[in-house]
């Protein structure tokens, strides 16, 4: 059955194929861009693009849909023409929370066409005094299991022949990380063509505009999947500002706590001139509890870490956990290992 | 054990598989799968694969293995490594185990001893020695027809989910007997197939009741009774919240008048006499009798070797038995399939048990005949070995 979208749902979410689709559509060849026809819609996708990486955030007002549609394929060109796979990540992220706003407030049939066409997830409307949706219980837990909150868990879950019932912000959450993904991979996959100059210049303009690209070893997490705290931190590092000796102490800890190990530690810090290895590691081993008084030290809680005035809480992203560590993680359970593998 | 008690089990063992070839069937999508073994040295052995049924019957016809395992995983290559295989998917496999159960019986076949002491107990091993606090503590856990139902009704329980809570078809769910001390429970082409280890943790989460918040309830702390009332369970409801109702209508509480009331009145009747911390401690009650009692580290293990049907088990010399109907399975009669030629043994110590409908035991220190399933069953727990018969 074909789903149907009207300009304006195309807009919000411009990263459904008929949205694609649209555009591919306007016939547009890479050597229109120089027209200034086309000039706005440029304009858009660089202020997407910078307010994406810059603030994590994508404006949601749309004041021309057509314009709308058209800059989000521009701006992942321009993300892509930037060239470096850093920035791809927050884009996606920053595109992924965009949607996530609108889709809170979208109809429910709307709802259920974006899961389909974009996800493959078929719902199924309910009529309950608390749930709005039904989904098929592999759909769900493919995406619950990555958030860590008890309500996220099956066992507090309607699960009735195979379908889980949900409401729609739930729904919303449960796909965000899809739609980072999905971005991403398009950006990816985009084969770039011979830019224009005046394209070119625009992407030297975001270039200027966007923060420094922190270490190797840090961009091989996903950057979405660290807390705001760290990032901020991180962020001090790489543009080589004053980092206060708490916030060194929670990069430290932190990084040690989701398990890398002192060296990779190490290697964060940035190599400035200043920068002694046998210091850094002394106290990185510190905090590791490798030496003094053989305390391995936790990571500081967020309330903590509000009184360093070091908490920049994202409330979508934060949510209400605790603890910098419990940022986007689900918990081990300790007590359930077991080597022992026959039965 | 000593090489003779070897020797005669694995004579015992080559001939059954000999006679029995043509019913050693493979698994579903045989050449995908992880084959390994345990000798009756106690060597295992590991990432082998057959392609056909033919090789595997008489593979085991020439290793004469103590145990054979099959992956619940389909692998691209399931004879390179665990890192080179290449995961495809796994069947949702579930292991109910009469250790991991208490019943009453155990207090009467159960032992331990402290190897440091000899102090020995009956029942449940405790963490530590009570006479010297060493922790090295030997147990003997034998199964009785008790604790085998007790087991075979958590499989019960654990079907009724998966029927009902996760809508899995019946024909694809398999039940076996294990051979020794419970079942296994396999869905097998299931569209779970590809669930990594995350997502079958909740699941096996949600069957033994981990994590059920009263919350999820509709009970909260701050919340007034009207706004809970609204967000408690009813009894046609379906998964956890229409279960604990369900079993709420079981119930009574002293002073509680039914007559023209709901469930709903009835938990909130109970929440009011128990409070917060008390409704909490009830409901886990409740939880841990409605949950079924699998082990999680199987069903979360996507790599996991499970026995392979209708192959002997080492310690028993029973069949890890398909159980057609599982009512009325016996598996002390119905996984028993060695026969009753008898065999001259020395016991060191056995309880009183049946097999086959017969009684046995017990015991102690003594020479005795007994027939071959019996005797392969004592001999392959270690407890008897076997004596010339002249």
């Amino acid at each position: 059955m074909e789903i149907e979208f009207g300009l304006e749902d195309l807009a919000k979410y411009p990263f459904l194929k008929e949205a694609g689709d649209y555009v591919k559509g306007l016939s547009l060849s890479i050597e229109d861009l120089r027209q200034d026809d086309y000039q706005p819609a440029l304009k858009r996708a660089k202020d997407r693009v910078i307010e994406a990486i810059q603030k994590n955030f994508i404006s949601i007002e749309i004041l021309e849909p057509n314009l709308e549609i058209l800059s989000f394929p521009l701006a992942l060109m321009l993300v892509k023409a930037i060239g470096i796979d850093y920035f791809m990540h927050r884009y996606s992220l920053a595109e992924s929370l965009r949607a996530e706003r609108l889709l809170e407030k979208e109809k429910k049939s709307i709802i259920s066409n974006i899961f389909k066409s974009a996800f493959n997830v078929n719902l199924i409307s309910i009529e309950h005094d608390v749930f709005d949706f039904k989904m098929g219980m592999i759909d769900y837990l493919l995406r619950a299991t990555h958030f860590h909150k008890p309500e996220w868990k099956l066992i507090n879950r309607i699960v009735e022949k195979g379908f889980v019932y949900v409401k729609t912000h739930e729904l919303v959450r449960l796909m965000r990380e899809e739609i980072r993904r999905i971005v991403y991979e398009r950006m990816k996959s985009l084969s770039l063509p011979k830019i224009p100059e005046n394209v070119k210049e625009i992407v030297d303009e975001i270039s200027k505009a966007l923060p420094p690209v922190p270490s190797k070893e840090l961009q091989e997490v996903t950057p979405g999947m660290f807390p705001p705290c760290v990032m901020h931190v991180l962020d001090l590092l790489q543009k080589g500002q004053n980092v206060p000796h708490y916030g060194r102490f929670l990069l430290t800890s932190y990084f040690l706590g989701i398990g890398k190990s002192v060296d990779e530690v190490i290697n964060i810090y940035p190599k400035a001139p200043d920068f002694s290895e046998r210091l850094t590691r002394y106290q990185v081993e510190h905090i590791a509890g490798m030496r003094g008084g053989r305390r391995r030290y936790k990571v500081p809680s967020c309330r903590t870490l509000i009184t360093h005035g070091l908490c920049f809480k994202d409330e979508i992203l934060c949510g209400r956990i605790k603890n910098p560590l419990q940022f986007g993680r689900k918990p081990v359970d300790f007590k359930k290992k077991k080597t022992d593998d026959r039965v | 054990m000593n090489d003779k008690t070897i020797e005669f089990l694995k004579q015992i063992f080559r001939e059954f598989y000999y006679k029995n070839s043509s019913k050693i069937s493979a698994p579903i999508r045989m050449n995908e799968r992880e084959f390994g073994y345990m000798s009756f040295d106690k060597v295992m052995i590991r990432h082998l694969s057959f392609q056909t049924e033919g090789e595997l019957r008489v593979f085991l016809v020439k290793e004469v293995p103590h145990s054979v395992y099959y992956s619940c995983a389909y692998y691209h290559e399931p004879t390179l490594s665990m890192d080179e295989k290449g995961w495809k998917g796994a069947d949702l496999i579930f292991d109910i185990d009469a250790d991991a159960i208490p019943t009453n019986c155990k207090e009467e076949h159960d032992k331990w001893v402290c190897k440091d002491c000899n102090f020995m107990g009956k029942g449940k091993r405790p963490e530590n020695c009570p006479k010297c606090g060493s922790t090295k503590i030997d147990e003997e856990n034998w199964v009785c027809s008790s604790c085998l139902d007790a087991t075979k009704n958590e499989a019960i329980k654990l079907i009724d989910f998966l029927l009902e809570d996760f809508g899995i078809s019946k024909d694809k769910i398999k039940v076996h007997f294990s051979g020794s001390r419970g079942y296994h429970v396999t869905v097998e082409e299931s569209s779970l197939e590809g669930l990594d280890q995350l997502a079958r943790n909740e699941i096996s989460d949600y069957i033994s009741g981990m994590g059920l918040s009263l919350e999820s309830l509709g009970i909260s702390k701050g919340a007034s009774y009207d706004d809970m009332r609204r967000s408690l369970p009813s009894i046609n409801e379906p998964g956890w919240r229409g279960r604990i109702a369900s079993f709420f209508t079981k119930l009574e509480f002293e002073g509680y008048d039914e007559t023209s009331k709901d469930i709903k009145d009835k938990i909130l009747y109970a929440y009011g006499k128990m409070g917060y911390k008390g409704f909490e401690d009830f409901a886990k009650e409740i939880v841990n009798k409605l949950s079924a009692n699998i082990d999680v580290m199987v069903t979360t293990d996507i790599h996991r070797i499970f026995r392979l049907p209708n192959t002997l088990h080492g310690n028993t010399g029973m069949l890890k038995k398909k159980c057609d109907d599982l009512t009325s399975f016996d598996p002390l009669t119905d996984a028993v399939v060695l026969n009753d030629e008898t065999v001259k043994l020395f016991v060191d110590k056995a309880p009183k048990f049946t097999l086959k409908g017969n009684s046995f035991g017990p015991y102690n220190s003594e020479k005795v005949i007994l027939p071959l399933f019996a005797s392969v069953y004592l001999v392959g727990k270690g407890l008897a070995k076997v004596i010339n018969s002249d």
